[in-house]
C-alpha cells in the first residue's frame, strides 16, 4: 500500500500540509519531553542527563522495527522509500560541526525552535547564529563544494554495506539501545543526587 | 529500574528477534517483471525519426540522444550531440547513475531498433525513467531524414508537408542544398494564325 505519496494514494500537493502537521506534532513532543531546556540537552555531553540519547534511540528503534514489520505485512514497500545518499567524509565533518554546535549552543536546530515557542531568549540568540551560519555556508560554498560532494557511496544502507540483512541490523541496534538505556540509567543513578524517576 | 521499563525493553528485543525468523523479502531494486512485461508490449516507447529531427533542430533542452552502438561506429557517424553508451556498458555497476539525467528524455538509437530495444529493456529494469527508442534506428534516419523520398503525385497534402520538412531537415543535417527539379520546362508554343493575305483579284 505505502508509501502513500509515491503510490499516488495521497496526491503530491498534500505533502507540505502533511509535513506541517508532522512538524507540529514533532515540536510538541520535543517540548513535552523537555527538549526545550538546553540543560537537558547538553547533559548528555557532560554525563548527567541522558534523556536525549534515550528519546532518539527509542525513536530510531521503534521506527526500525515498525517499518520492517510494515514491509512484511505489505503495508509499505521499503524499496520505494527514499534513502539519502551517503557522502562519508563530508558527513563525518558535518557531524563534528553539528556536535560542537550542539554542546556550545545547547540546542540543535529543531529544539531551538521549540525553545523559542516557549519564549527562551538564549534560543533566539541561537537561531540568530543558525541563520548566520546558513548565510556564511551559502556564500563560501564554492570553496568547499568539491569536498561537499566527495566520497559519494550512493543510497546505501548499513545492511547493504556489510552484506547482512536489514532485520539483523535492526536486532543489533535494539540490543545496543537496550544496553545504552541500562548503562546511562546506572550512570545517572550515581551522578545525580536528586533524580526523579518518571513513572507511567 | 521501573518494572514497566524492563517489560518494554523485553518487548522491543522480542519484536526485533522476531524479525529474524521472517522470510527474507526480495529487496532487489529492479522493476517488477509484470510491470516490465506490460511496458514492453506498449508501442509508446518509440519515437519517429521525424520527431527526433524536429527536437534536434529546435535544440530541445530535454533531449538526450544515446548511441548504444560500439565506440568505433559512433566515431564514424552519430547524431548531433549524441552520447555514446555501448550496449555492453549497461551491465556496469555505475550504468544507472551515469544515465540518470534529471527529468530529461533519453532516446536510445542503434543501426536499427534491435540493440536500442535491448538497451531500453535493461535501462527499464534498472529503474530509469523517461526513456525511448528511435523507431527504425539510423537506417530509417538515413531513409527518411537524410535522403527523403518524394511522395507520389497523388499523395495527400500532409505527406507533401512532411516531405518538405524532411527536405529542410536533410539540409540542416547534411549542410547540402535542396535539389530543385531543373528539368527543362516544356516550351510553350505560341501558334499564331497566319494573317490572311490581302484578297487578290479573282473576280
Amino acid at each position: 500500500m505505502g508509501p502513500l505519496i509515491p503510490q499516488g494514494i495521497i496526491p503530491m500537493g498534500w505533502d507540505f500540509v502533511i509535513a506541517l502537521l508532522i512538524g507540529i506534532a514533532f515540536g510538541f513532543v520535543l517540548e513535552a519531553s523537555g527538549f526545550s531546556s538546553s540543560r537537558n540537552i547538553t547533559g548528555v555531553f557532560y554525563g548527567y542527563n541522558f534523556v536525549v540519547l534515550r528519546v532518539f534511540f527509542t525513536a530510531v528503534v521503534v521506527a526500525m522495527i515498525g517499518l520492517q514489520y510494515f514491509d512484511y505485512f505489505g503495508w509499505i514497500d521499503l524499496n520505494q522509500i527514499y534513502v539519502l545518499p551517503t557522502f562519508l567524509s563530508p558527513m563525518i565533518v558535518g557531524a563534528i560541526i553539528m556536535g560542537v554546535g550542539f554542546v556550545l549552543g545547547g540546542f540543535c536546530p529543531g529544539t531551538s525552535y521549540t525553545a523559542i515557542a516557549i519564549g527562551k531568549i538564549d534560543a533566539m540568540v541561537f537561531t540568530g547564529g543558525l541563520f548566520l551560519g546558513i548565510f556564511l555556508f551559502s556564500e563560501f560554498f564554492p570553496f568547499f563544494e568539491q569536498f561537499y560532494y566527495s566520497g559519494n557511496m550512493g543510497s546505501i544502507t548499513i545492511g547493504e554495506f556489510f552484506g547482512i540483512s536489514n532485520n539483523l541490523v535492526t536486532l543489533i541496534f535494539v540490543v545496543i539501545a537496550v544496553i545504552a538505556f541500562y548503562v546511562t540509567w546506572r550512570i545517572e543513578l550515581r551522578v545525580r543526587k536528586n533524580m526523579t524517576q518518571y513513572k507511567f | 529500574m521501573n518494572k514497566n521499563y524492563i517489560i518494554l525493553m523485553g518487548i522491543l528485543i522480542l519484536l526485533a528477534a522476531g524479525l529474524l525468523v521472517l522470510p527474507l523479502k526480495n529487496n532487489s531494486k529492479q522493476l517488477d517483471p509484470e510491470v516490465l512485461m506490460w511496458d514492453i508490449v506498449q508501442p509508446t516507447r518509440y519515437v519517429s525519426t521525424d520527431e527526433v529531427a524536429k527536437m534536434i533542430i529546435e535544440h530541445d533542452p530535454l533531449l538526450v540522444m544515446v548511441d548504444v552502438r560500439s565506440a568505433e561506429d559512433f566515431q564514424l557517424f552519430s547524431l548531433t550531440n549524441a552520447i555514446n553508451f555501448p550496449l555492453d556498458s549497461l551491465a556496469l555497476d555505475d550504468a544507472k547513475s551515469a544515465l540518470t539525467f534529471n527529468k530529461r528524455n533519453m532516446v536510445f538509437y542503434s543501426n536499427d531498433d534491435l540493440k536500442s530495444d535491448q538497451a531500453w529493456v535493461i535501462a527499464k529494469r534498472l529503474g530509469l525513467k523517461n526513456i525511448y527508442v528511435l523507431k527504425g534506428g539510423l537506417n530509417r534516419w538515413i531513409q527518411t531524414i537524410i535522403q527523403p523520398e518524394a511522395p507520389a503525385e497523388t499523395a495527400s497534402e500532409a505527406e507533401f508537408n512532411l516531405y518538405a520538412f524532411r527536405q529542410g531537415a536533410s539540409q540542416y543535417f547534411t549542410g547540402g542544398s535542396i535539389s530543385i527539379d531543373q528539368s527543362p520546362q516544356a516550351e510553350i508554343v505560341v501558334s499564331r494564325k497566319k494573317k490572311a493575305k490581302a484578297a487578290e483579284g479573282g473576280c
